[in-house]
């Protein structure tokens, strides 16, 4: 047995939106700083990601859910989710190509001068974070979608 | 005081985490397993785990509530006059055996902070990163560099494993969410 997928499950409270609005920005802020700061305190990017799709989630709960998928371009949780894992492979497919080994941070610096401390932060940064971020994103507007149990002929 | 503070919240999850088997209605079971995370996440944090505790806290307490919510929302939900559930004899035997085991192996734990404790049972590995991790990689919290660095072909593995069962879900679930205009 299935609602409506547009059943309003989205009652607007004055109280709640009052209170997102002051946490998100500072909620937003720290996710942000986990994910940029991992590096050198404790936190790291998949916190630092959980925490920036959970801004997200208290957005929708407070503002409505439908308004806010729209406001994100539908497209944008996808792409945060498969950019992330591409800039991961490509992070560390730059030093195969050059024939070291895979994800071989040192290599970036032997090669350019770039510090290795850069190749963990791209792969952070730019892969684990945005991953999580968008899979959390992704998971929580599937599910207040609902599911559409189409009707399929056994025979085909 | 430390160890008051720390049997104080021991009492307060092992509560909550009983509350959460035992309690009928889904929407308390939800709001009290919240609860129990948070404890867990304060646990981790005292137990000097803060990157265990933030993940424990955003993941367990925040986002798994808000999906479970969600889908209490979505579905029907029993109306019910009993507080608590019905006590599952089986259930319980098989749930007292198994806390038998676990409390037989409570004693071969090293106390917090001891110096024979599991992490010096490899000592060559552990120091090497304690050691090495900065001058290898440039990055000053360890974990970090572990993660990202000596062992960064496993976060690779786990990086897209999260992505495959993101994507998975969005694929099994409902394919038209993210293409609706």
């Amino acid at each position: 047995m299935r609602l409506d997928a547009e059943s309003d499950t989205y009652t607007e409270s004055q109280i709640i939106m009052t209170t997102v609005r002051i946490v998100a920005p500072f909620a937003l802020t720290y996710g942000l700083f986990l994910t940029f700061h991992g590096a050198d305190t404790p936190g790291g990017s998949f916190q630092g990601g959980a925490i920036i799709g959970s801004t997200i989630l208290m957005i929708a709960f407070a503002f409505g859910i439908e308004p806010t998928r729209d406001w994100l371009a539908n497209r944008t949780v996808v792409a945060l989710a498969a950019g992330g894992t591409a800039v991961f492979t490509i992070v560390g497919l730059i030093p195969m190509l050059y024939g070291d080994n895979f994800l071989a941070h040192p290599f970036f610096e032997e090669q350019w001068g770039i510090d290795t401390k850069w190749g963990l932060e791209a792969i952070e940064i730019g892969g684990v974070a945005p991953i999580v971020a968008g899979v959390v994103m992704g998971m929580f507007f599937v599910i207040a979608a609902g599911f559409v149990v189409e009707e399929v002929d056994v025979d085909d | 005081m430390s160890e008051l503070f720390a049997g104080v919240l021991f009492a307060f999850v092992l509560a909550a985490a009983l509350a959460t088997a035992a309690f009928r209605d889904t929407l308390t079971v939800i709001v009290v397993f919240a609860a129990y995370s948070l404890g867990m996440a304060l646990f981790y944090a005292f137990l000097l785990a803060p990157d265990v505790a933030m993940t424990e806290a955003a993941i367990g307490a925040g986002v798994t509530t808000l999906l479970l919510l969600l889908t209490l929302a979505k579905t029907v939900r029993e109306d019910t006059d009993r507080l608590v559930e019905r006590v599952n004899i089986p259930a319980v035997v098989v749930f007292g055996g198994l806390l038998v085991v676990m409390l037989a192996t409570l004693g071969e734990f090293p106390a917090v902070g001891a110096d024979d404790a599991m992490a010096w049972y490899n000592p060559e590995v552990t120091q090497h990163y304690i050691a090495n991790a900065y001058d290898d990689t440039g990055v000053k919290n360890a974990v970090t560099a572990v993660l990202a660095g000596y062992r960064g072909f496993d976060t690779f593995g786990e990086a897209v494993v999260v992505f495959s069962a993101g994507v998975a879900t969005l694929i099994v679930l409902n394919k038209e969410v993210f293409t609706r205009e």
